[in-house]
């Protein structure tokens, strides 16, 4: 059981970890590119 | 004898549905990134769907899946495994088209669609990568065993980060965008080999062969059928934000995140 719950805890770290990253990329760089215009 | 049409029907409908899915995943982003502006609005609606697959997936997993008898309730991690695999394939087949187009046209576009392809697509290959010792160890005894399979998996992910280092090493230029998009198409012959590797290994590998969605029990199918699709639905949800940062951070190099990968 804990085999399958580490798989599965696992997969959400990896995916929500992902999109969080890239959630703040994407308001890094709109902020960014508000400033230069 | 009805029943068993049915049953063998409803695993066709689902099998045409996981490659209906794929099919359209892979279309609309190529689409998706001819016009990016005009049309990224819509990636709100493929992030509300995704979550909303996932959410019934993880409720065919819970209540609907059955416990294998042999394995036991661990095989259940089979359900994430195998959803892994798709996303990763079409994240390096994207990588090639998208490096086809580059060669073809020198449009940037073309070229933030392969990096944003490889770079989602090694986050599913390190999923499948991490989840499958995990699998492995309680039910076959070891996390990693060195056969053709596990090992070329192994090459596949080291091929995509190299690529993915690549182009962080050389950002920007257009050689280094001619360099990164031929080692990308070049990169995608390992993938049937990868996937062919349980049959060219015969037997003297952990893995278990490929799995025939028809020779499953129907409710094993059907779940991991629905895990595909929602895998898939997330995957094109990252790629669109992806394709979307790289095309921000284009109109504004200063906005490169630091350390980001392609």
């Amino acid at each position: 059981m804990s085999y399958l719950v580490a798989a599965y805890v696992v997969t959400g770290l990896v995916l929500a970890g992902y999109a969080l990253r890239l959630r703040a990329a994407r308001a890094r760089a709109l902020r960014d590119t508000q400033l230069r215009s | 004898m009805v029943s068993a049409l049915v049953t063998t029907l409803v695993q066709y409908l689902v099998s045409g549905l996981v490659m209906l899915s794929a099919v359209l995943a892979a279309a609309w982003l190529v689409w998706l990134s001819r016009d990016l502006p005009a049309r990224i609005g819509g990636a709100r609606g493929v992030g509300a769907a995704a979550l909303a697959l996932l959410a019934l997936w993880l409720g065919l997993v819970v209540g609907y899946a059955p416990i294998e008898q042999v394995q036991g309730v661990v095989q259940k991690i089979f359900y994430v495994h195998i959803p892994a695999i798709i996303p990763t394939y079409l994240g390096f087949a994207l990588t090639a088209v998208g490096g086809i187009g580059y060669l073809r046209t020198r449009a940037e576009s073309w070229d933030q669609l392969a990096a944003s392809g490889a770079e989602v697509g090694v986050i599913f290959c390190t999923l499948m990568l991490v989840v499958g010792p995990i699998w492995a160890k309680p039910v076959w005894g070891h996390w990693w065993v060195w056969d053709l399979r596990l090992t070329s998996t192994l090459v596949l992910w080291f091929i995509y980060v190299a690529y993915l280092l690549l182009r962080g090493l050389a950002y920007g230029s257009d050689a280094a965008r001619t360099f990164t998009s031929v080692y990308g198409i070049v990169g995608t012959a390992a993938i049937p080999f990868v996937y062919f590797a349980v049959d060219l290994a015969q037997g003297s590998t952990m893995h278990p062969s490929n799995p025939a969605r028809e020779g499953l029990p129907a409710e094993m199918g059907r779940t991991v059928g629905a895990g595909m699709v929602a895998f898939l639905a997330v995957f094109a949800w990252l790629v669109a934000r992806r394709m979307e940062i790289a095309a921000l951070e284009a109109r504004s190099p200063a906005a490169r995140a630091p350390g980001a990968l392609g």
